[in-house]
C-alpha cells in the first residue's frame, strides 16, 4: 500500500510485515525506512543561491538553496534554505 | 441547549458585529497604514477574556488581545466599569511592539460584565527614536517610545483628558495620532452598541450559551480535523540578518492524534537589533498561519487554541527578556516564526490527500517597513509607511500558482495604497512599480511575482525627505519552497546616490528612469538604519515572490511559454530552471527539445550530487 508523504515522496507500506519506508513518488526508489530523516537517502546538489533563479538574485555568500534529488531517476524531491554549517531539516511520519 | 437556528444565527451576528466595527475603524482612521494597508484589527473576547471571535486584520494578534484583556482584568480588578476603554501597548505584557496599540473595552449588560471588545492599529506615532515606531537603532525598549501595560483611556464613558494629553505629549503628529484614538474608541463602541442590541434581542442567557458553544464547536472541530492528519514532525528554519549577523528561528512541529506543538528549541538567542519579539508575540506569530490553513471553516477563538502547545526557549530571539529591543519584531522574528509555522503546516497538510489541496508554500516571508518623515509638499509633518510591503506575494499551492502579489499569510485583507495616495502625502514622485520578474519561487507551480519600485523627491520643500527602513531577505531568501519548489527571489532596498555622481554623468534622462542601472550613482545597500531622500537620491526596493511548490521540471511547458509572455519569468530560467525551450519566436513551446532538455537537467543534478 502506497501513502502520500508530499508531492514528491510516498511511504509504501511493506507487504507482509516488511519494514515501510520513503520512496521517490515518481520512481518508487527507496530513501530510508518510515519513520527515520530521509534526506541523507537522497542525492545533495548544494547551489549557491545568488544566480540560481535568475540574474537578479543576489544573496549571502555563503547561503546555498539544498537540492534534494531522487539517486536513481534525477526527480527534485524537497528544497531547503541553510548556511552549510546547518543540519538538514528533517520531516518524518509517524502514522 | 441552544436550539440549532439560533446558535448559526448567533455566530453569524458575532462575526457581522466584528465587521461592522472594522469599517468604523477604518472609516474613521485618517492613516494609509489603517485604510490602505489595513494594519489593524478588531476582535471579541469572552468576559474572563479568552478570544471569542477573531476578525480580520493582522492575525497575529488575536491571541495577544486575549492576553491583553486578561492584564487589563488583573491589573483593573474590581475598578472596571461601564463605559471604560483601556490602552495597552507594552510587548512584555501582551502586545507586539509599542506602535500596535490596543484599545479594550468591557461590555456591560445589566451592570454584568458580559464581553470585551478588542482592537489595534500601527498609530501614527508613538514616539520612539524613529519617526513612525519602527527603530532599527534602537538598543532597548526604553528608546521604543511610549509603552504601557494598561491604562485607563476613558472611564465610565468620559474620556481621561489627563491621560490622553499626556500621552498625545510624547508622540509626534499627535493630531494624527489622536485620530488613531478616536478610529479605536468609535470601533469598540460600535462592537458594544451591535452586541448589547443582539443580547437585547435573544436575551444574554441565550447569547452566552451560543458563545460557549462556540468555543466548544471551533475546539471539537479542530481536533477532529487534526485526527484526519497525519502524524509526524515537520521542521522548518528562518534566517534573519542584521548587520552581518545572522539571526536563526527554528521550529520542529509534532503532531500527535489531536494535538500540535510547536517547539523553537534551537533559535538564536536574543539579538540587540529590535528584531526581537516576546512570548505573547510568537504565540500570536504561529497562530497567524494556523487560522487560515488549518481553520479556514472554523471560527477563529480560544477553541482552536486549546489543542496547540507553543515550546519557545527563554532570553532567545522568540521570547526575549525585558528590556530587550523589540521595535522591528513585527517585520522581524514575529513574521519569521509565521513563516516557519507557514511551512511546517503546509508539510503536514501536503502530507495528506484529503487536505494536500489546503497546502501551501511560504508567502511574502520578507515583510519589511519603510516610514518615511519630513515636511511635505503642504508643508506639514508627515509621517507614514510606504504600504507597498502589503501586496506581498502569493505561496504557491498544490493546484495553483501563488497570486502574483497576492498579499499576506497573516493578514486576509491586506493591501497597498495606489501611487497617486502615497504621492498626495509625500513629496515623491515613483519613477516604476512593477511586478518583478522572476521573482516568484520556481516549481511544478510558482510563486507569485512581488514586486520592484523606485522613488524619488518631488516637489519637497527642504529638497526630500528621510525614511526608517527595517529590511530583511538581501543574504536569504526567506519565502521557502514547498516539495521541491525553489524559493522566492532575495530582496534589495538601495539608495541610488546620484547627487554623488560625476557632474558629467548628470542630466535629466534619469529623471525617468525605468531602472536604476539607468542612473549616474553608486548603489548602496540600505536594509537597516535612517538615510536621506534629498536631491537627485533614489530609493529603490524589490522583494521576494512567494515560494514555488514541486519539481520545476513538472510545470507545464505551456505555463511557463505563458510566463515568459507576460514577462513573469525569463527565457534564461525558463531553459535553466524549468527546462523549457521556446521556438524562435517565443511564440510556442519546442517540445523536443524541451524533453531533450528537461532530461539533461535531470542528469545534471545526478552529475552535481556525485561530485
Amino acid at each position: 500500500m502506497t501513502r502520500r508523504f508530499s508531492r514528491t515522496l510516498v511511504v509504501n507500506d511493506g507487504d507482509g510485515g516488511a519494514v515501510a519506508h520513503v520512496c521517490c513518488g515518481t520512481c518508487d526508489h527507496p530513501l530510508a525506512a518510515n519513520g527515520t530523516p530521509w534526506k541523507p537517502g537522497a542525492k545533495l546538489v548544494a547551489s549557491p543561491v545568488t544566480g540560481l533563479g535568475g540574474d537578479r538574485w543576489i544573496a549571502g555568500e555563503r547561503v546555498v538553496l539544498r537540492q534534494f534529488v531522487c539517486p536513481n531517476c534525477g526527480a527534485l524531491l524537497d528544497t531547503e534554505t541553510a548556511l552549510p554549517e546547518d543540519p538538514f531539516l528533517n520531516d518524518v511520519l509517524t502514522r | 441547549m441552544i436550539d440549532p437556528i439560533t446558535f448559526q444565527i448567533i455566530r453569524h451576528r458575532l462575526y457581522r458585529v466584528v465587521e461592522e466595527a472594522v469599517i468604523t475603524l477604518k472609516n474613521v482612521s485618517g492613516s494609509a497604514i489603517t485604510n490602505e494597508g489595513h494594519d489593524l484589527m478588531v476582535s471579541l473576547y469572552r468576559p474572563d477574556g479568552t478570544l471569542l471571535m477573531g476578525g480580520v486584520g493582522f492575525l497575529h494578534h488575536l491571541t495577544s488581545a486575549a492576553e491583553a484583556c486578561k492584564s487589563v482584568q488583573r491589573r483593573f480588578d474590581g475598578k472596571i466599569y461601564e463605559g471604560d476603554v483601556y490602552l495597552l501597548n507594552d510587548p512584555y505584557t501582551a502586545a507586539l511592539h509599542t506602535s500596535d496599540i490596543y484599545l479594550i473595552a468591557p461590555i456591560h449588560h445589566a451592570g454584568q460584565l458580559v464581553a470585551w471588545s478588542a482592537c489595534f492599529v500601527h498609530v501614527y506615532d508613538i514616539g520612539a527614536m524613529s519617526p513612525g515606531g519602527f527603530s532599527p537603532d534602537s538598543v532597548d525598549i526604553y528608546t521604543e517610545g511610549f509603552s504601557s501595560p494598561g491604562i485607563k483611556l476613558v472611564e465610565r464613558g468620559e474620556m481621561r483628558d489627563d491621560v490622553l494629553d499626556t500621552f498625545l505629549n510624547m508622540v509626534r503628529s499627535p493630531e494624527m495620532v489622536a485620530l488613531d484614538i478616536s478610529s479605536m474608541i468609535a470601533c469598540n463602541n460600535v462592537a458594544r452598541e451591535r452586541m448589547l442590541a443582539m443580547i437585547d434581542k435573544y436575551g444574554f442567557e441565550t447569547v452566552d450559551a451560543a458563545c460557549a458553544e462556540l468555543i466548544d464547536q471551533s475546539e471539537r472541530l479542530l481536533r477532529e480535523r487534526l485526527r484526519e492528519l497525519p502524524d509526524g514532525a515537520w521542521e522548518s528554519r528562518q534566517y534573519i540578518s542584521v548587520k552581518d549577523e545572522v539571526f536563526k528561528v527554528v521550529l520542529k512541529m509534532t503532531k500527535q492524534d489531536d494535538e500540535l506543538v510547536f517547539d523553537f528549541t534551537g533559535s538564536s538567542p536574543q539579538a540587540p537589533y529590535a528584531i526581537n519579539c516576546t512570548y505573547w508575540a510568537s504565540l500570536g506569530g504561529l497562530f497567524a498561519p494556523l487560522f487560515p490553513l488549518l481553520c479556514y471553516d472554523i471560527t477563529w477563538n480560544e477553541g482552536v487554541i486549546r489543542p496547540i502547545k507553543m515550546i519557545v526557549p527563554d532570553d532567545s530571539i522568540v521570547n526575549c527578556t525585558r528590556p530587550a529591543p523589540i521595535s522591528v519584531a513585527t517585520v522581524g522574528a514575529i513574521q519569521s516564526v509565521n513563516s516557519a509555522a507557514c511551512l511546517t503546516i503546509g508539510k503536514m497538510l501536503d502530507a495528506s490527500e484529503k487536505y494536500k489541496e489546503e497546502a501551501t508554500a511560504v508567502w511574502h516571508a520578507n515583510h519589511f517597513a519603510i516610514f518615511m518623515f519630513g515636511q511635505n509638499q503642504h508643508n506639514r509633518e508627515a509621517i507614514g509607511i510606504l504600504t507597498e510591503v502589503f501586496a506581498g506575494s502569493g505561496g504557491a499551492r498544490t493546484f495553483a500558482d501563488g497570486v502574483d502579489l497576492g498579499g499576506e499569510i497573516p493578514n486576509p485583507i491586506s493591501r497597498m495604497a495606489n501611487v497617486e495616495t502615497m504621492e498626495a502625502g509625500f513629496p515623491l514622485r515613483y519613477l516604476f512599480r512593477r511586478r518583478f520578474t522572476d521573482s516568484g519561487g520556481p516549481g511544478e507551480f510558482r510563486g507569485g511575482t512581488g514586486m520592484e519600485f523606485c522613488i524619488v523627491p518631488h516637489d519637497a520643500p527642504q529638497g526630500g525627505m528621510h525614511y526608517v527602513v527595517s529590511g530583511k531577505g538581501t543574504d536569504f531568501p526567506m519565502s521557502d519552497g514547498l516539495s521541491g519548489g525553489y524559493p522566492g527571489a532575495p530582496c534589495k532596498y538601495i539608495w541610488v546616490r546620484n547627487n554623488d555622481a560625476d557632474a558629467s554623468d548628470r542630466n535629466l534622462d534619469y529623471a525617468f528612469a525605468q531602472t536604476i542601472d539607468d542612473m549616474p550613482g553608486e548603489q548602496e545597500s540600505v536594509s537597516w538604519g535612517v538615510y536621506p531622500l534629498l536631491g537627485e537620491d533614489a530609493l529603490f526596493v524589490q522583494w521576494d515572490g512567494g515560494g514555488g511548490y514541486g519539481d520545476p521540471l513538472q510545470r507545464i511547458p505551456g505555463a511557463v511559454l505563458a510566463d515568459v509572455s507576460a514577462g513573469t519569468v525569463t527565457e534564461a530560467i525558463a531553459d535553466r530552471v524549468f527546462g523549457v525551450i521556446l521556438d524562435s519566436d517565443k511564440q510556442a513551446v519546442d517540445q523536443g527539445a524541451t524533453e531533450t532538455r528537461r532530461q539533461e537537467i535531470r542528469s545534471q543534478r545526478l552529475m552535481e550530487a556525485a561530485e
